[in-house]
């Protein structure tokens, strides 16, 4: 830079560099315009602010949609009319994915678009960052006019050792120092001795950068533990055999792609007792309530001694690094189902809780000719009323418990068509009537005896296994250890300099600062610091004492401080809204004239 | 006895609690309206900011001896339901917005306006009161107070920050339009503009020259008859709607439904206008600018961590941290809309009126969602009481 030029010399290099590479001409100038315009366009933020609103309104629509990894069957009879907008409407649904949000073409690609605009955002504001770090130091001043707080005191230390002391003063409270000794004054853009000093530069766009990195960290926990994550549920009944865990015992299987059936380690889980209660009198508060959810397990694992565990709703079991889970529970009813005195069923039936206060399910019996299925409703509560017959609550305790039933008979269609265990498929079978069941009773409807032995409880558990969870939590702690500084470092400039005031032969210390945010908090530490310094320095408060920038005996140049916006951040609102506009107009005149007063004062503007 | 106990916390909350923080609302918005009077005007101000402040205690010692009572009666944390967390989302909201404004920003006079928004809160919990009972086990954990208590101080605080970004709007509003009016009648004369924002203290003395208090008086007409009252009130109205249908579609009768539907609205349209009606006595665009962005940002910081702890809870105890339910996706727009807020505020050309607005949707998506996801939607996480 030429010495005439009367710029300011440019503290640090811009972020970006103009390119170096010829643009390439020709008849398809266009199509590398295009590109450059759409990665113009993709790579704003408001671009990115469109993409973020457009995922919102995405997952909107799967919570009012049914998706169809969670409830298939009921995305079935959306589709075929019985439920929801009607069939017409949902044929468009599926055509745009809506039935599986989460897995779609439409999600992925949004997913995809937002980190590669998060990308192109954060390459160059990394670099920038890196540069800071390495290069940059505090921008010195010619001229303290136009700084939010200005502060002056005086002492009797040479304007060296005051020097001095803000370094220490400034250096004990973490400010980033720079120290100059002075340029001579016949350059034009000499600048007086001081000490600059700057602070939240670096941390408050680190912690920024590390909030926004640390989506790739829950990007790739995520990505990654899709496909090494293992989820399966399997029901257990009280006291019954219980199962092992491997791949083909679950009642439903889902592993990652990277999961093997090897991965299971075979262990193996009985339930001994379930403990369930409920808020039982229909007049205390809270009634119906649950208050106890919990089983007793004893779990054997493939080489040792079984041992006695607990599952509460908050306290899974941890086995072999799988995590077992209590999902539902329901009533077991043991049905024993004997066709001409051959016993074509015997087995717990898993029950499942309905809206209507009852358990329903299904016994399938193939081994009878033709086949049976009973339709089951267990109703835990159903006391005699006057007339002798049951009366249904929708109580869940078992004080007064029923097995309602439906019998069928015909071909059940086992394999035939996709059915649920607990549901029968009623078409092609007919009905042959039903009947009603205490426990221990048993009824014979034409060839067939059904009875109803007893009842016990089975339990719902999920068994889990997800690497991804070390991962995903520093991915968190990553977010919000960024957030904070992200939001709550503020950035600001000091500037002490000290002049030798000829008249007086003192020393004048003038403490200037400017916040970037939050103004009206750096006033008090702006306070503080020059109390401490003026204490440091043994400063006091003189007659003739006025800010050396507008004595204009100082001999420099009545420049502007170098504002180049030269570390490229984005501009903070803050700067521009919190900036005590209207104090300053109407404070921006020259100090009223001393008073005589304590030695640690000092004027302010 | 537990029952006297019962009847006494919800008398404490309703009507005590709420009168005192609206007679304590109404006190500090009067001495709102002194500080620009004349001597003996801002002396009765200041008396009356200290009855405001005797109104304001007052009023949280009911609310949180009915929080106490109320736990000892069903000896469990009060946060077990929806009516139980909007309370709590009001104590917190009142706290943080009376401590911030009196101690940190140094402004008590503002108070009136924190005050109201809490008052709404805990009116709008009397539609979702439920009589103290046990909780079910599934909440009967540590993680409950830490996740449930983040997430509901969170909401209190975008509640406080969502009255700051209105009154911004407002405020903005009639200066841009007293801006426009002088430069088209008066040909920018800049006569009565003076005091543009001037409240503390350094301002015309108004004591001794009529002329200056005549041209204040003519200011603050001319700032209120700058915003559009029919359009303020259809646009509350609105904007209340989108929120406030949930009362009308799950109510049994609609009667009750339209009713409860109506009353919300109005009670919003109310406030709007009266806040509108405050607008000259309101402190610069950029101070409830800046109390607008500085609550949003320590509400977001909440609000995240209250998010990750509770899908920590949900790995625990359904054994899976993220299924998008109808809560999880509720939690996870609120924290985009605010993220959003936070972007478009540093984001050249967003910033001001756009910003704000992006605030006021992003308070709407967060009440919407919470009334949706426990009303509309059933979930895992219903386990309010209706």
């Amino acid at each position: 830079m030429s010495t005439e030029s009367t710029l300011p010399p440019e503290p640090n290099p811009a972020i970006r560099r103009p390119s170096r590479r010829p643009e390439p001409g020709g008849p398809f100038a266009f199509v590398w315009d295009s590109v450059k315009m759409a990665w113009r366009w993709l790579t704003r933020m408001r671009t990115a602010l469109y993409l973020l609103g457009v995922l919102a309104l995405l997952t909107v629509v799967a919570t009012a949609v049914p998706q169809e990894p969670n409830v298939p069957s009921t995305v079935g009879r959306w589709l075929t009319g019985e439920e929801g907008p009607g069939a017409g409407v949902s044929r468009v649904l599926d055509a745009f994915g809506a039935f599986d949000v989460y897995g779609s073409a439409a999600f992925l690609a949004l997913t995809l678009l937002l980190f590669i605009s998060l990308t192109a955002c954060l390459i160059p504001r990394i670099r920038a960052w890196v540069r800071l770090v390495r290069t940059s130091k505090p921008p010195l001043v010619r001229h303290l006019g136009g700084q939010d707080q200005l502060a002056t005191f005086t002492t009797d230390r040479t304007p060296d050792e005051a020097h001095a002391a803000a370094q220490q003063v400034l250096g004990e409270r973490h400010w980033r120092l720079r120290a100059h000794a002075g340029d001579p004054p016949e350059e034009r853009t000499a600048k007086p001795a001081q000490v600059a000093g700057e602070k939240g530069l670096w941390s408050r766009e680190g912690g920024s950068l590390l909030f926004h990195l640390s989506f790739y960290v829950l990007l790739a926990a995520i990505v990654f533990g899709q496909l090494l994550t293992f989820e399966g549920q399997r029901g257990i009944v009280e006291g019954d055999t219980g199962f092992r865990d491997t791949a083909v015992s679950y009642w439903s299987y889902n592993p990652g792609r990277w999961f093997d059936e090897t991965d299971h380690a075979g262990w193996r889980l009985d339930l001994d007792t379930f403990h369930v209660d409920w808020v039982r009198d229909p007049l205390a508060a809270g009634a119906g309530q649950p208050t106890e959810f919990r089983s007793e397990v004893t779990v054997t694992p493939p080489d040792g001694e079984p041992y006695q565990a607990e599952i509460d709703s908050n306290r899974p079991a941890m086995i072999d690094g799988m995590r077992v889970t209590q999902l539902d529970w329901g009533y077991a009813p043991r049905v024993v189902v004997e066709v001409d005195g051959e016993v074509v069923h015997d087995a717990f039936v898993h029950a499942t809780a309905s809206d209507g206060g009852f358990f329903s399910g299904a016994v399938k019996a193939p081994a009878a000719e033709p086949d049976v299925g009973l339709e089951l409703f267990f109703y835990p509560f159903a006391p005699e009323g006057e007339d002798g017959q049951p009366v249904p609550t929708g109580a869940p305790w078992d004080d007064a418990p029923m097995l309602l039933f439906r019998q069928y008979r015909g071909d059940l269609q086992l394999g035939a068509t996709q059915q649920t265990v607990n549901e029968l498929d009623t078409t092609g079978l007919e009905s042959e009537g039903g009947a009603f069941l205490r426990p221990g009773q048993s009824v014979e409807l034409g060839d067939v005896t059904i009875r109803y032995p007893e009842h016990r409880r089975w339990v719902g558990y999920q068994v889990s296994s997800r690497p991804q969870i070390p991962a995903l939590l520093a991915g968190a702690g990553l977010l919000v250890a960024g957030l904070i500084p992200a939001l709550y470092a503020y950035r600001r400039r000091l500037w002490v300099l000290a002049v030798r005031d000829e008249a007086t032969g003192r020393t004048l210390v003038t403490v200037a600062g400017r916040a970037f945010q939050r103004p009206e908090a750096f006033e008090a530490e702006h306070a503080a610091i020059v109390a401490e310094l003026s204490a440091a320095t043994g400063g006091g408060f003189d007659e003739a004492a006025e800010p050396p920038d507008r004595s204009d005996g100082s001999g420099y140049p009545r420049a502007t401080e170098d504002r180049t916006d030269h570390d490229g951040d984005r501009p903070d609102h803050d700067d521009l809204t919190e900036a005590p506009t209207i104090r300053d107009r109407r404070t921006d005149v020259l100090p009223a004239p001393a008073r005589s007063g304590p030695p640690s004062e000092v004027v302010r503007r | 006895m537990t029952q006297d106990l019962a009847e006494l916390s919800r008398v404490l909350y309703s009507p005590t609690a709420i009168a005192l923080y609206l007679s304590a609302a109404f006190v500090y918005l009067y001495a709102l309206t002194t500080t620009v009077g004349r001597r003996d005007e801002r002396e009765r101000g200041r008396k009356a900011q200290m009855l405001g402040a005797v109104l304001t205690v007052l009023g949280l010692t009911a609310h949180i001896a009915h929080e106490i009572i109320r736990g000892i009666v069903q000896s469990r944390l009060p946060l077990g339901n929806m009516f139980e967390v909007t309370s709590l989302m009001a104590l917190v909201g009142i706290l943080v917005g009376v401590g911030y404004l009196t101690f940190v920003r140094k402004r008590p006079e503002l108070n009136g306006f924190a005050l109201i928004g809490g008052a709404l809160l805990m009116g709008m919990s009397m539609l979702l009161y439920a009589e103290p009972g046990p909780l079910m086990p599934i909440l009967d954990t540590w993680w409950r107070p830490f996740h449930v208590s983040m997430l509901v101080a969170a909401m209190g605080i975008f509640a406080a920050a969502f009255v700051f970004t209105g009154l911004y709007l407002l405020r903005d509003t009639g200066e841009r339009a007293v801006a426009a009016g002088r430069t088209s009648v008066t040909r920018g004369s800049t006569v009565g503009a003076a005091y543009v924002g001037d409240l503390d203290g350094g301002g015309p003395d108004l004591d001794d020259d009529p002329d200056a208090r005549d041209h204040d008086a003519e200011y603050r007409k001319a700032l209120r008859a700058g915003i559009p009252i029919v359009k303020l009130a259809v646009g509350t109205f609105v904007v209340t709607g989108m929120v406030s249908w949930v009362w009308w579609v799950t109510e049994d009768s609609t009667r009750v439904g339209v009713t409860r539907f109506l009353t919300v609205n109005l009670v919003m349209v109310a406030a709007a206008l009266l806040a509108r009606w405050f607008v000259p006595f309101l402190p610069s665009t950029a101070t409830l600018d800046g109390l607008a962005h500085r609550t949003v940002a320590f509400g977001f910081i909440m609000w995240t961590v209250g998010t990750i702890a509770g899908a920590m809870w949900a790995e625990v105890s359904w054994g899976r941290f993220w299924g998008w339910d109808p809560k999880e996706t509720g939690a996870f727009l609120t924290w985009v809309a605010y993220a959003g807020y936070l972007h478009a505020r540093a984001t050249r050309g967003v910033q001001g009126r756009k910003a704000a607005w992006i605030g006021i949707g992003a308070f709407v998506v967060m009440m919407g969602t919470y009334l949706i996801a426990n009303y509309v939607i059933v979930g895992l996480h219903s386990y309010a009481e209706l």
